[in-house]
């Protein structure tokens, strides 16, 4: 039976049409987002494009020297790097972007109101597609370009390199963002109930070959680590990413055609049509899987959504468990501070986004502390090593303080008519979540350093002054987040991204990272010194210098002591603004 | 206008919404009630296609929502129980969206915008962020949306909840209005007061299955209580004979 017909001003538009208004919608989307940040953002703006600018250059310098000391070795080392760097991010785009397109098509608010107008499946899934593969990929973006301009200026690159590094990167990045997408519209179309096993099958494979080639290429040799030969044994392990049907082999041999320079140095016509070959073959890739990701999603999409939508979610009963009985004192009554502790801790524990970040990123820089004694360090870079293992420890702290323990008082915003009408003290709603923030800080710091300075071999003495170090960080870093959250929150706001994000986040971030460079800088001061000192002999350095007697007992005592200053400062002063703050706090 | 066919919906072992055969026709208000988890917003999602059902069909003037859902959604305006809007947009800029999603000449839309603007007294906000409005204005912009291509059908799921009183009393109206002049208007409530106000005719459906089909007055007879309120003859029907099993 066919439909009747539609009222007269309304029609179906074609293709091209919706591609329009989804374009214009896209355009104003951006320009209102960066309208907003112009007025309304302008230090986190600033700061952006600041440390961008800065990541750029310092990677950019780094580059530079690395690819100056690899030319020496040999030119192969170069496309082994490429390959092997351009396999990996390739494996990676294609899960990120999966994984973003899925929470873009199927549970996103947009998707519900989007599948209600009469606009094609395959446009809803090219409009999110967009947006999946410009977060996918702006990190590789920036990580990219200044390796790659890196590499042109080592090789002395004629023009035309430089003018194809970004269409090649473009290019690139379609291909495993498109089959990230097929991927997704086929697990949620067809196999709704295996996705999850599937997406762990695959992440699980592909995180135990990347362990078994790190782990592999750490362990072959720690006598001549960093060593050319060590480089050249090391990347034959990585020829695996050297397969001619993988579009990272393209791009890698794109680039290198591209770079490459006649003998008296001048461009090489022929390298440059080789280059062109391999981004057309690159594009036509892209193209042909874009159109089999389209064709996809309009037989799929909304198919695979209804699953979902239709999908029972299991009913899962929680009980306490052994830490919140601690906590709380088994069965007898807990007071206030100890009952708002267990609350935030369940919700933690509860909250997958939250503790699974805390893992990866813990995890990962236990990974890499684990293997520190991987390498044959000297003293002096061994302790230098230690303090900035120690910074990073800090730093890694401070973006989980800034993005979940900042954004917890403007959280409570909604449910503040719970905790306003309970007989509790607005006071003890900051201290629990200083507490829940310092102990749950300072307990897997506290073990990564131990691990960091245990692997380095460093010396009691300076693993102890780490220690108390990492301890000053734990307090100085909640103390900004608790007392910064407490002075500015933000009642009406759900979002806890959105609420770091704000000028509040940024300058929780900010203070963050000055309490850290100074604290690290500071301790490592003397140690440095003393080191030094030691190299150096009494021979050149006066037994009763400036030199020797920073790097000496009176040099550390008065480190420590503006350490611990700066340390309980930024912890008390915050602290002590936000409870003022919030006790005065009108909602 | 709109036809469930013998529709089913589950959910795993549970059934949702089980054998539902209904037919509403053009300019009829129709009122679906029922106690929570009854199958309201289930058979509200298949009509409007975010979900498929498992057994039946459902044609919204004439086009099947699972075969040609952008033919059944040309026809459809569609009020969620909770407003999706875009925050980076000004209700202005989204309703110009919705109107080109409809492929309405520029002229036109002008002239609806302004029209819809001025019905919902959305004026004093129209030119602001979406992410500034309260709940009860971001229910008014979707409403002005849903409305903006003069749908044949309008499909609301729990329609007055963040609305206040003034706002509430304008729906109605144009409710009323509208399917005086031929569209028809299917409505999820758990206000039986509106539903006893305004529809033609109300169903009741309990644990997935419609109950009871037909007019207030019929709800009346049927359940032959002395009792007059509405709200008296829905807990009879869906308390007394929801426990059964």
């Amino acid at each position: 039976m066919r439909g009747s017909l539609p009222p007269e001003p309304v029609r179906l538009l074609s293709l091209e049409e919706e591609a329009r208004v989804f374009l214009r919608l896209r355009a104003t989307l951006i320009w209102e987002t960066v309208r907003t940040m112009l007025t309304g953002s302008r230090l986190r703006l600033s700061l952006v494009v600041l440390l961008s600018g800065l990541f750029w250059g310092a990677l950019y310098g780094l580059f530079v020297e690395a690819f100056a000391f690899l030319d020496a070795l040999h030119a192969n080392v170069i496309s082994l790097l490429f390959n092997a760097f351009f396999s990996s991010l390739m494996v990676m785009l294609v899960f990120s972007t999966g994984i973003l397109l899925y929470g873009g098509m199927y549970r996103s608010p947009e998707a519900r109101l989007l599948l209600t107008l009469p606009v094609r499946a395959e446009t809803i899934y090219a409009h999110k597609f967009r947006e999946a593969m410009w977060f996918a990929s702006w990190g590789f973006i920036l990580l990219g370009s200044p390796m790659l301009v890196a590499y042109g200026v080592v090789r002395e690159a004629a023009w035309p390199y430089f003018a194809l590094v970004l269409p090649f990167m473009l290019a690139f990045v379609m291909i495993p963002a498109a089959l990230g997408g097929i991927a997704c519209l086929v697990l949620v179309g067809w196999l709704p109930r295996l996705r999850l096993h599937a997406v762990s099958i695959a992440v699980g494979l592909a995180c135990i070959l990347a362990l078994w080639l790190g782990w592999s290429l750490l362990t072959q040799s720690r006598a001549d680590a960093m060593s050319a030969a060590w480089f050249e044994r090391a990347f034959a392990r990585l020829a695996i990413t050297e397969q001619k049907v993988l579009p990272s082999w393209w791009l890698s041999s794109g680039l290198l055609e591209a770079g490459r320079t006649e003998r008296n140095g001048q461009l090489s016509v022929s390298g440059t049509i080789e280059a062109v070959k391999f981004l057309a073959l690159l594009i036509a890739n892209a193209m042909v899987l874009q159109l089999a990701a389209g064709w996809l999603a309009g037989k799929a999409y909304r198919r695979g959504f209804s699953h979902l939508t239709g999908e029972v979610p299991a009913r899962r009963r929680r009980r306490a468990n052994w830490l919140d009985r601690l906590l709380t004192g088994g069965e007898r009554a807990a007071g206030p501070l100890r009952l708002l502790l267990v609350k935030d801790l369940r919700l933690f524990r509860r909250d997958i986004a939250q503790w699974s970040q805390f893992l990866i990123f813990f995890g990962l820089l236990g990974l890499y502390f684990f293997n520190l004694r991987s390498f044959n360090y000297h003293n002096a870079y061994a302790s230098m090593i230690g303090f900035l293992n120690l910074a990073v420890v800090g730093l890694i702290l401070s973006t989980f303080t800034t993005r979940f323990i900042y954004p917890m008082i403007s959280l409570e915003g909604r449910r503040f008519w719970i905790l306003g009408l309970l007989p509790v003290h607005r006071d003890q709603i900051v201290w629990s979540k200083f507490l829940f923030s310092f102990l749950g800080g300072l307990i897997p710091c506290a073990g990564l350093v131990l691990l960091s300075d245990s692997m380095l071999g460093l010396p009691r003495s300076l693993i102890a002054m780490h220690e108390y170090c990492c301890l000053l960080l734990c307090l100085g870093l909640s103390g900004i987040a608790v007392g910064l959250g407490a002075m500015m929150p933000e009642l009406r706001e759900s979002s806890p991204s959105k609420i770091s994000s704000g000028f509040g986040g940024t300058l929780c971030l900010v203070l963050s990272s000055l309490l850290i460079m100074v604290v690290v800088t500071v301790a490592a001061l003397p140690t440095h010194l003393f080191l030094l000192a030691r190299t150096l002999g009494p021979t050149v350095i006066a037994e009763d210098g400036l030199l020797a007697w920073a790097g000496g007992m009176w040099g550390t005592t008065l480190s420590l002591a503006v350490v611990s200053t700066a340390g309980l400062a930024a912890c008390l002063i915050p602290l002590r603004l936000g409870l003022v703050a919030f006790r005065r706090l009108e909602v | 206008m709109i036809e469930f066919d013998h529709v089913t919906r589950t959910y795993g072992t549970k059934t949702a919404v089980s054998d539902l055969t209904l037919a509403i026709p053009r300019g009829e208000l129709f009122a679906l009630l029922g106690p929570n988890g009854a199958g309201k917003t289930t058979s509200i999602k298949m009509l409007v296609g975010l979900l498929h059902p498992s057994r039946g069909s459902i044609r919204i003037c004439g086009h099947d929502v699972v075969a040609d859902p952008r033919g059944a959604h040309l026809h459809v305006g569609y009020v969620p129980d909770e407003p999706c809007l875009y925050d980076k947009l000004t209700g202005r800029e989204f309703l110009w969206f919705i109107a080109d999603m409809f492929g309405m000449p520029r002229h036109l839309a002008r002239e609806r915008i302004d029209r819809e603007i001025e019905c919902f007294e959305l004026g004093e906000f129209a030119d602001d962020l979406a992410e500034s409005y309260s709940l009860g204005m971001k229910q008014r912009l979707v409403f002005a949306a849903s409305l903006l291509h003069d749908p044949s059908v309008l499909v609301l799921d729990e329609p007055m909840v963040g609305l206040d009183p003034r706002s509430v009393r304008i729906v109605k109206d144009l409710l009323a209005a509208r399917a005086r002049e031929g569209m028809t208007v299917f409505m999820s409530t758990h206000t039986l007061a509106m539903a006893e106000e305004m529809a033609d005719r109300v169903g009741i459906m309990v644990r997935g299955r419609l109950r009871f089909l037909g007019t207030v007055m019929e709800l009346r007879e049927q359940v032959a209580l002395e009792s007059t309120s509405l709200e008296q003859l829905y807990l009879e029907l869906t308390t007394a004979r929801g426990e059964e099993p």
